[in-house]
């Protein structure tokens, strides 16, 4: 597990890893489109829209991991003087940021449809909106510092404050009576959701997994000559 | 009372200094020597252990610094190379603030000494952001008097002064080392004043 | 210790004499909010009644923006002239400067925006018994706004370019906070519950804010 903390045997990893998981993505992303479009039923009360629930879904999750990730990278960066933690924030925020965007859009093309407008201000939708915002901040700010020292460590730091708002998105259906429905899919009780839909939705999941895994592969890795030639 | 050992300083994998000593006892005057850029104000903020060295250690009376820097701050004063004084404010707030903040027990007229010998006594009233620039500088080595601690660390004290203050700070440097103080400077000109050791960066 | 204390009293001595000078600058922070409340209901139009009801929230969003508007000085001064460092060989850690700044902001720049509300409650047509609702729930959330001001400011010491950001890093987290104290105003039954949370908000804040700024005050100061 040492490639996970060090820039040489990450480098040295994912060089096997990165044609796997592209191939396995662009096949994930194919099986899961033709399930999604052609092989799930239509909702008896949705219709046809329910189809959007298989970008929506998993975008929101692996936005929500991502900042995860990053929080947990901070911490090991700053408490245990780890600098990958510092290559890891710079490079996947901005993935995190395109994710929680395809979020909100397919949110709001569900939400024309079927609540009768784009944008309601709802908990969950408010916190996925500053969710974005932070992203955006921390892009920002890695953009604005001369200075790399100060830079990586202040966006470390600002990340660990902001993931306050992590707990505030994932409960926040279930805290506040919101127009957003509550989680269908939960490890603690029987999933409300049929297998026929449960299938596309587990492979798309996937598919955006392996897709951000090779986005972050290849943005790592860039971050991480561009350091030992002092670019940035 | 100060050892410095084997000091270093890297930033971004870039070394600024490396492979410092120095020992500093009571009347001994200490002067860095270099170029712009190589380093001094980096290594007495290194001392001041407000950047902490990459490699390297350094000593407090026998005692690591780190361990012992609220001890350390009560017995040094530093002057850095801009100046700390409040240029909204009047030279006499100034100075009330000073000798508040320092618990200084210098009475009056030793005060106005300081102020005559440094040339400050009209100015008493103006505003610090009025003055000139060394009169600024001498403003600030006031501190010294008021704050009256043993190891004195000056960044660049001798720049922007004319030749009878340079005068004053040499004969300044030399009655605190008398009566056991020391004094850390750095220089990037030979500035004619003695002392017992002197290190290249 | 007693010398402790008197260091941190004439730490205040500094910092009244500092703000008494810059006297006007805090006058203009609080006509900037008086002149902005006339500009909204200039835009919003006359009327009594929609007045009263939108009045809690404009005279928040505008007591936040102005409020915002001071933050550059938070630090930058001290950082500049090299008083931090001084104030650190004084004895006092970054963490605690943190903690005295942040105290320091709400007593000169947040307290006279909280003397302000009053006469901006009768132009906003606001109910007399609200006043003292507001007047409590501005108390503790202007606390907040200070310890989000300090770690913001610090965060962006060193930052040239884009100082808007560090007023959109005290927006962003001042979300949660204008959502429960503009709630304390308008549902006058759960006073003592929205208070509580308001306070325990306060309290993670007040924690957190000595270890990020004192970080951020000492990594700028590091890197000079």
């Amino acid at each position: 597990m040492k490639f996970l903390v060090n820039p040489a045997k990450f480098n040295e990893v994912t060089d096997y890893i990165f044609k796997p998981v592209l191939i396995l993505s662009v096949l994930l992303f194919a099986l899961g489109l033709l399930f999604s479009f052609y092989l799930s039923p239509d909702d008896y009360q949705q219709g046809s829209t329910v189809r959007i629930m298989y970008v929506h879904v998993p975008s929101a999750w692996l936005a929500l991991l991502t900042y995860a990730t990053m929080t947990l990278y901070s911490i090991l960066a700053l408490a245990f003087r780890i600098p990958f933690g510092f290559i890891f924030n710079t490079a996947v925020a901005p993935i995190g940021a395109v994710f929680t965007l395809i979020c909100i859009i397919s949110g709001s093309l569900w939400g024309k449809p079927m609540w009768g407008t784009w944008w309601v201000w709802d908990a969950r939708l408010t916190s996925v909106a500053i969710l974005f915002i932070i992203y955006l901040i921390i892009m920002f700010m890695n953009l604005s510092f001369e200075n790399r020292i100060v830079r990586e460590k202040v966006v470390a730091v600002f990340i660990l404050v902001g993931s306050v708002n992590l707990p505030i998105v994932k409960f926040s259906v279930d805290w506040w009576n919101t127009l957003h429905q509550p989680a269908t899919i939960s490890k603690l009780s029987k999933p409300s959701i049929d297998p026929s839909m449960m299938i596309p939705l587990i492979i798309m999941t996937f598919a955006f997994m392996m897709i951000g895994l090779a986005i972050a592969i290849l943005r790592i890795k860039t971050e991480i000559i561009s350091r030992k030639t002092n670019l940035s | 009372m100060i050892i410095v050992k084997d000091l270093s300083v890297e930033r971004l994998d870039k070394k600024i200094f490396e492979n410092i000593n120095l020992s500093l006892t009571s009347g001994n005057i200490t002067i860095l020597r270099g170029k712009n850029g190589s380093g001094k104000s980096t290594l007495l903020k290194t001392i001041l252990h407000i950047i902490e060295p990459s490699f390297g250690t350094i000593y407090w009376k026998g005692k690591l610094l780190k361990k012992n820097l609220y001890d350390f701050y009560d017995n040094v004063t530093y002057i850095a190379d801009k100046t700390s004084s409040l240029t909204k404010l009047t030279v006499k707030d100034n100075i009330n603030i000073w000798s508040r903040i320092f618990f200084s027990n210098i009475n009056n007229s030793q005060l106005e000494t300081a102020l005559k010998t440094l040339k400050l006594e009209n100015y008493l009233n103006k505003k610090v952001g009025t003055l000139s620039l060394g009169e600024t500088k001498k403003l600030e080595f006031l501190r010294l008097i008021i704050e009256n601690k043993k190891v004195w660390i000056l960044d660049e004290p001798l720049s922007n002064l004319d030749e009878d203050s340079v005068q004053l700070i040499k004969q300044t440097f030399e009655d605190h080392c008398s009566q056991g103080g020391s004094i850390i400077f750095s220089s990037h000109q030979n500035p004619g004043i003695y002392v017992t050791e002197e290190v290249q960066l | 210790m007693i010398k402790f204390l008197i260091k941190i009293i004439f730490f205040y001595y500094r910092e009244y004499k500092l703000n008494l000078s810059g006297f006007q600058d805090i006058l203009t922070n609080i006509i900037f909010f008086f002149v902005s409340i006339f500009i909204f209901i200039f835009s919003i139009g006359p009327d009594k009644d929609t007045i009263s009801v939108v009045g809690v929230g404009i005279l928040w969003t505008l007591l936040l923006l102005s409020s915002t508007l001071s933050l550059r000085k938070f630090y930058q001064d001290d950082f500049e002239n090299g008083n931090l460092v001084i104030m650190h060989l004084n004895g006092f850690s970054f963490g605690f400067i943190a903690i005295l700044k942040t105290l320091s902001n709400f007593l000169f720049v947040q307290i006279p925006f909280l003397l302000s509300i009053p006469i901006a409650c009768i132009l906003l047509n606001i109910a007399n018994d609200k006043i003292i609702y507001l007047i409590t729930s501005f108390g503790i959330s202007s606390f907040i706004l200070s310890c989000l001001g300090s770690i913001s400011s610090s965060m962006n010491l060193m930052n040239q370019r884009n100082f808007l950001l560090g007023s959109l890093i005290v927006m962003v987290f001042s979300i949660p906070i204008i959502i429960f104290s503009v709630g304390i105003i308008n549902m006058e039954e759960s006073f003592n519950s929205l208070i509580n949370i308001l306070f325990g908000i306060l309290l993670i804040v007040f924690a957190i804010n000595p270890w990020a700024s004192g970080l951020c005050l000492k990594l700028s100061l590091e890197n000079k």
